[in-house]
């Protein structure tokens, strides 16, 4: 873990912009869903860097990513020009190559995304964490404001999940 | 007996203390429906993390750019501002006479920490200007 903190917000997303970004487009599928977040979280780290008090950065920086994405989740089932059917379809989408050069067209990265995207949203983003963005329970557990207990059983019931989805 | 369930995700994230490990494969060993899940977990997990890092999209993150002001500096010393350090005590350096090198130094510690002209480790303050030390002291 990093301890040292980043001076500036532009140093932020320079040195995090890339994994805020895989952890958001592996949670939400779409490229475009994962840049809105990104700047949203950016947003949220210049307003909040002034007031950041010397701790674990990085449990601070992804509490406040995993909250911007929770929030955004939260806003689109308000919309009621959102029903759920759509949503789902939405996020159907997902499995289909976006324009993104770096998307893996490898058929079992495909598979693997959609599975991930079928996860509940608890499970979906501790595994995210672990294995994406790759923090450790304790980090989770910070980000996430739960037990590292409850981090260790929703990565294994999350991974239990991706089992039955993609055997 | 209990089957271990989540120990088997932990232990292949190395989140187990050695007790842990140990009771995770004294039961294993004798226990085929958690050693094959221990199998598909390892399965599971090595795909997730094969899934390619992205790229950013260009534009989305901000370049390096002098109009955009640091907002606040928390701690630490970053290497922004001791190669700062650095450009600033070599052209005290340059400059530097007798009677003004005592005040100019102890300013530049006091502004810039003291780590960047006196820490011996801080090596190519003290290989540039090594005079500037023994103005210092």
């Amino acid at each position: 873990m990093t301890e040292s903190v980043p001076l500036t917000w532009e140093e932020v997303a320079r040195v995090y912009g890339r994994k805020i970004y895989n952890f958001a487009y592996r949670l939400t599928g779409n490229g475009d869903d994962a840049s809105d977040l990104v700047q949203e979280v950016l947003l949220r780290v210049r307003k909040g860097l002034a007031a950041y008090q010397p701790g674990s950065f990085e449990g601070w920086l992804w509490r406040i990513t995993r909250n911007a994405f929770l929030d955004d989740v939260r806003r689109r089932n308000r919309r009621p020009t959102a029903p759920l059917p759509d949503e789902v379809d939405r996020w159907d989408l997902a499995s289909v190559p976006s324009a993104d050069i770096e998307y893996s067209r490898i058929s079992i990265g495909d598979d693997v995304q959609k599975a991930l995207l079928e996860l509940p949203i608890e499970f979906r983003e501790a595994v995210v964490l672990c294995d994406i963005v790759g923090l450790s329970y304790e980090e989770i557990a910070r980000a996430v404001a739960v037990p590292v207990g409850t981090v260790r059983s929703r990565i294994h019931r999350g991974r239990k999940l991706l089992r039955e989805s993609l055997i | 007996m209990t089957h271990p369930g989540e120990l088997i995700s932990a232990y292949l994230d190395g989140e187990l203390t050695r007790a842990e490990i140990q009771q995770l494969f004294s039961h294993v060993g004798g226990c085929g429906r958690c050693a094959s899940e221990l199998e598909a977990m390892q399965r599971v997990r090595a795909a997730v993390r094969s899934l390619p890092l992205l790229e950013l999209p260009q534009g989305l993150v901000p370049e390096a750019d002098a109009e955009l002001v640091p907002l606040h500096r928390n701690r630490g010393f970053m290497i922004g501002a001791a190669a700062a350090v650095v450009a600033l005590v070599i052209a005290v350096a340059a400059l530097v006479t007798p009677s003004v090198s005592a005040i100019s130094v102890d300013e530049l510690t006091s502004r810039y920490g003291a780590r960047a002209s006196l820490d011996p480790a801080f090596g190519p303050a003290k290989v540039v200007v090594p005079h500037l030390v023994d103005i210092v002291e």
